[in-house]
């Protein structure tokens, strides 16, 4: 019988898929910090029922949520190209990252919105009324009073949505990205193999899930709603749980 | 130049989304009956510690959580299709991995995959009935399943139901990946439409569409599951 799985292309194909975790690691940051900017916007749209915006805002979240990734990959890829030539821009030659990029925002920030909606929503009516009968202003009572609660209470949903993003880069190589999962096709051309290295990929994201895990779950305790209120139970927000896959 | 959509052509690959959809409630409400199943199991052996098991799927199911599933996918199609090769080679079969089926390969990957997140659920699910529900159940004589059927279902469904849902949709949506180890899919139909005219964006939007709809129909199922089930938990004990 051959050897179907080969330990020393296991541990030799560990350096070059590490050689383009960068790759990786810059879409989840980029996706994260602009789709947190992004969300909070559709968040406040829907929040403060902004008519037009909050229908607009509601039915981008639903759409973006229930298509794969897969899918709006290949739209913003080839769509975003043909909408910008209908207005004489011309973007065909923008690297693919762009392209990359411009997709995680897209859809981190319908599942940020969410998360940013039900933890401000989650903080109780009379603490804004309790910082206004004070005399603080509206903009002082949101981010001295209701902001930090907010972000107490967004702390495990934002760990589940941060590991499922790192997850989802791993289809940017569908794109032609090479990132760690990119760079596979790379290494097999030469071994003619690809299941050493493609198991070795899966070990690098379990660490790196794994470490980002426990760093939310660390901030949790650190900082999370249950800790610094005694005997605050938050229900479990069923609803915005993301499933990364 | 406007923008280039051919609209007639969307409507087409629609139709052809459409007839793909039993495909995709193959490889997602298969894998969530098995992952439900599994995952039960998987749960009791965690929660109460059945040696030397719940070891071994504590590390399963983290270490399978932090894959990606196209990665779970790949693997084990390789896997499978090397091992499948190499065995048919030493047996002097007349056969390779290019008679296995895609589909098979993928509704295991998924399944496993569903296992592995619904395992969770039904942990988060078991361990949301407080200790003192089983101790009071005991206590006034119930069996094991009695007190199961009674006491703790009744209280961990509702935690469960929206969680499953969840799942559901996640699979529905994982369901796409599989047409990266060549299923017929959604996408790979509508794409295999669109080869002769290069209208791919269509292709996608038409798949996106039908994705979209089948999310909305189980939010909604679940939604009205929820509210069935959340009866029990509305107080009148008499």
């Amino acid at each position: 019988m051959e050897n179907i799985f080969l330990f020393s292309l296991f541990i030799d194909s560990f350096p070059q898929l590490l050689s383009r975790l960068h790759i990786t690691l810059y879409i989840v940051v980029v996706a994260l910090l602009f789709g947190l900017l992004l969300g909070t916007g559709i968040a406040v749209a829907r929040l403060y029922k902004v008519p037009v915006l909050s229908q607009l805002a509601a039915a981008y979240v639903s759409f973006i949520r229930g298509i794969p990734i897969l899918v709006l990959l290949f739209i913003v890829y080839i769509g975003v190209p043909l909408a910008a030539g209908a207005f004489g821009a011309n973007i065909n030659r923008w690297d693919t990252l762009i392209f990359v990029m411009i997709t995680y925002i897209v859809n981190s920030a319908a599942f940020l919105s969410e998360i940013v909606r039900s933890a401000v929503a989650g903080v109780e009516k009379g603490q804004m009324e309790a910082a206004l009968s004070v005399g603080m202003t509206r903009w002082q009572a949101f981010s001295r009073i209701i902001a930090p609660q907010a972000i107490q209470i967004a702390i495990p949903a934002l760990g589940n949505t941060v590991v499922s993003l790192l997850k989802d880069t791993s289809l940017a190589y569908t794109l032609g990205i090479i990132d760690v999962i990119g760079i596979i096709q790379a290494i097999s051309s030469n071994t003619h193999r690809s299941l050493e290295a493609y198991t070795a990929a899966a070990c690098i994201f379990f660490v790196l899930s794994f470490i980002l895990e426990r760093f939310f779950k660390w901030l949790e305790k650190k900082i999370g709603i249950n800790n610094s209120i005694p005997g605050a139970n938050v229900a479990p927000n069923n609803k915005i749980a993301v499933v990364g896959r | 130049m406007g923008f280039q959509f051919d609209l007639s052509f969307l409507i087409f690959e629609i139709g052809v989304a459409i007839k793909y959809i039993p495909v995709v409630l193959l490889l997602s409400i298969v894998p969530l009956i098995i992952g439900l199943l599994l995952g039960i199991g998987i749960a009791i052996i965690r929660l109460f510690k059945i040696r030397p098991f719940d070891k071994f799927f504590t590390v399963f199911v983290i270490f399978l959580r932090g894959v990606p599933l196209v990665l779970q996918l790949t693997i084990l199609y390789l896997a499978v299709s090397l091992s499948f090769d190499s065995l048919a080679k030493t047996f002097g079969l007349q056969m390779s991995s290019k008679d296995l089926s895609y589909t098979l390969i993928a509704v295991v990957g998924l399944s496993i995959n569903a296992t592995v997140y619904l395992s969770e659920v039904m942990r988060t699910a078991l361990q949301s009935v407080p200790v003192g529900q089983y101790e009071a159940a005991y206590s006034v004589g119930m069996t094991s399943r009695q007190m199961l059927w009674r006491i703790i279902i009744p209280q961990a469904l509702p935690v469960a139901i929206p969680l499953i849902g969840n799942n559901f949709i996640g699979l529905i949506k994982g369901s796409a990946i599989a047409s990266l180890i060549s299923v017929v899919e959604i996408i790979n139909a509508t794409l295999y439409e669109a080869s002769g005219n290069y209208k791919f964006l269509e292709a996608y939007v038409a798949a996106a569409i039908i994705y979209w709809l089948l999310c909305i129909l189980v939010e909604r199922l679940v939604a009205f599951l929820e509210y069935k089930v959340g009866v029990y938990g509305k107080g009148g004990v008499v």
